[in-house]
This record gives structure tokens, C-alpha cells and sequence, in this order.
């Protein structure tokens, strides 16, 4: 029951350190699909596209247990004041930030069309 | 193979999509009497138990969609799209990957006010963060669809 604790923890950090690692490319490993190889850090491809994705996931994903793992030594009763409804605005919140940085996909499609 | 992992993405999806739509509605509003019209008895259903399935599901329609799918997508479908200038679908497939790991990083806290928490203390963040996952879970399927259908709907 203790370690469930962590669990709201992780949900509220995990969306942020993803959009921070996305932001400033930081991922842990780098995928290359055309020849299929994996390297660590960031790496650009000689050849064919490189997949971040999956680095940004673990960045983010261990930089979350890490703080989640933490706030276990938090008193439940402090963690009990702050609403749990944050966990759902931040990731509202990072997902429209999401649609503000990919704006430049939709952005010239409508100028195309007002044109 | 693709094709194969394909169709087993879009028959769990639809799995996924009746389940977390099930949830949701009920967790908004539950029935106050049993029976009643189609529509009373879709939300007439045990929320609490859809929970572990749901996860479940997500996470293989994750693994599917993002590890066994994503690479082909990455070196096909995708350079396809740019060379015909598709953006809009482009920016919307990116927004589905963003949105499905920021989802995938609130289950752990979906599966704890719904198991762990009691009710009476957890019911509005239940149906906060049920809201999100099945806003993604929605859009997921339709730009999943709408992209893999692009060459019948642009040509």
C-alpha cells in the first residue's frame, strides 16, 4: 500500500520531464529503423531517419520512478493536501503545450487553403 | 507481417475504445436505476472492473503501435507523407504519439484511484483522468485510421 503511493507521483512528473526531454532532445538512446540499430544518446543517422521517441520515453520514465521514489519519504499526510486533480491538469496542460509546438504542421496547410 | 500486426492494432483498439468509453460514460453518469433505454444499460456496467483491462490493452496497443509498428511507419508511410507535402496528417500522427505516451505515464495513477482509493474520496479524479485516457484513446483510433487510409482520402 505504501509503494502505491508513488503511483500519482509518477503519473503527475512523467508528463512534464516528457515534454522537457522532447523540448531539449534528451534522449537516453536513439533508434535508427532502416538499419535497424540502437545506439546510446542522441545520434543523427548517416543514413535514413533517427527515432528519439523511444529514448524520451526511458529519459522521462527513469527521471520519474527517481522522483517518485523519493517522495516516498514525504509524510502521507503532506501529500494528502495537495489534490490529486493536479495529475489530470498537468497532463492537459502538456498535451496543449504539445499542440502549440506542433503548430507548424497545421499553420501553413491553413495558409494554403486562405490562399 | 505488418498487415497482420496491423489489423490486430485496429481489433484491439476497438476493443480498448469500447471499454474506456464504457468506463467513462458510467463514471459521468452512472444509472440510477437498472434497465431502461440502450443507452442506460451501456453506462449500467461495473466501472471499477474495466480498470486492469484497460491498462492492459493500452499497454499492448502501445507496444504494437509504437514498437512493433512505428519503425515501418517511420521509413514508409511517413517519407510518403512528406513528399506529398500532408502536414496536417503529419502534425496530427505526431500529436498521436505525444498524446498516447502522456496517457501511458498516467496509468499508474488511473489504476491507483481506481483500485486503491476509495470511492466517495476519488471520484472526480477517477473521471478526470478516465476523461483524458479515453479523449486519447478516441483520438488515437480516428488519426490511426484517417492516416492509414490517407491514399483512399487524398486521392
Amino acid at each position: 500500500m505504501r509503494l502505491y503511493r508513488a503511483f500519482p507521483v509518477f503519473s503527475a512528473v512523467f508528463p512534464v520531464l516528457y515534454l522537457a526531454v522532447t523540448y531539449f532532445n534528451l534522449a537516453l538512446i536513439t533508434y535508427f529503423p532502416t538499419q535497424g540499430e540502437l545506439h546510446s544518446l542522441v545520434q543523427r543517422a548517416k543514413e535514413g531517419p533517427s527515432m528519439f521517441w523511444y529514448g524520451w520515453i526511458l529519459t522521462a520514465g527513469i527521471g520519474a520512478v527517481a522522483i517518485s521514489a523519493i517522495s516516498l519519504a514525504v509524510p502521507e499526510r503532506i501529500g494528502a493536501r495537495i489534490s490529486p486533480g493536479w495529475i489530470g491538469v498537468i497532463a492537459v496542460g502538456v498535451m496543449l503545450v504539445f499542440v502549440y509546438l506542433l503548430r507548424g504542421w497545421f499553420l501553413p496547410s491553413v495558409g494554403l487553403i486562405l490562399k | 507481417m505488418i498487415t497482420a500486426l496491423l489489423l490486430l492494432h485496429g481489433l484491439l483498439a476497438a476493443a480498448l475504445i469500447g471499454a474506456i468509453t464504457h468506463q467513462a460514460l458510467s463514471a459521468w453518469w452512472p444509472p440510477r436505476k437498472p434497465g431502461g433505454s440502450l443507452f442506460t444499460r451501456f453506462r449500467a456496467v461495473s466501472t471499477a472492473s474495466y480498470t486492469n483491462s484497460i491498462i492492459v490493452l493500452f499497454v499492448i496497443e502501445a507496444f504494437i503501435g509504437g514498437v512493433l509498428l512505428y519503425p515501418e511507419y517511420r521509413i514508409t508511410a511517413r517519407l510518403s507523407l512528406e513528399d506529398y507535402r500532408l502536414l496536417v496528417p503529419l502534425g496530427m500522427f505526431d500529436l498521436k504519439e505525444h498524446f498516447s505516451t502522456v496517457a501511458l505515464g498516467l496509468l499508474p495513477a488511473y489504476w491507483y484511484y481506481w483500485k486503491q482509493s476509495p470511492a466517495d474520496r476519488s471520484a472526480g479524479v477517477r473521471r478526470f483522468l478516465t476523461t483524458i485516457i479515453c479523449f486519447v484513446v478516441w483520438w488515437n483510433f480516428l488519426i490511426g485510421h484517417f492516416t492509414n487510409n490517407i491514399r483512399g482520402l487524398e486521392g
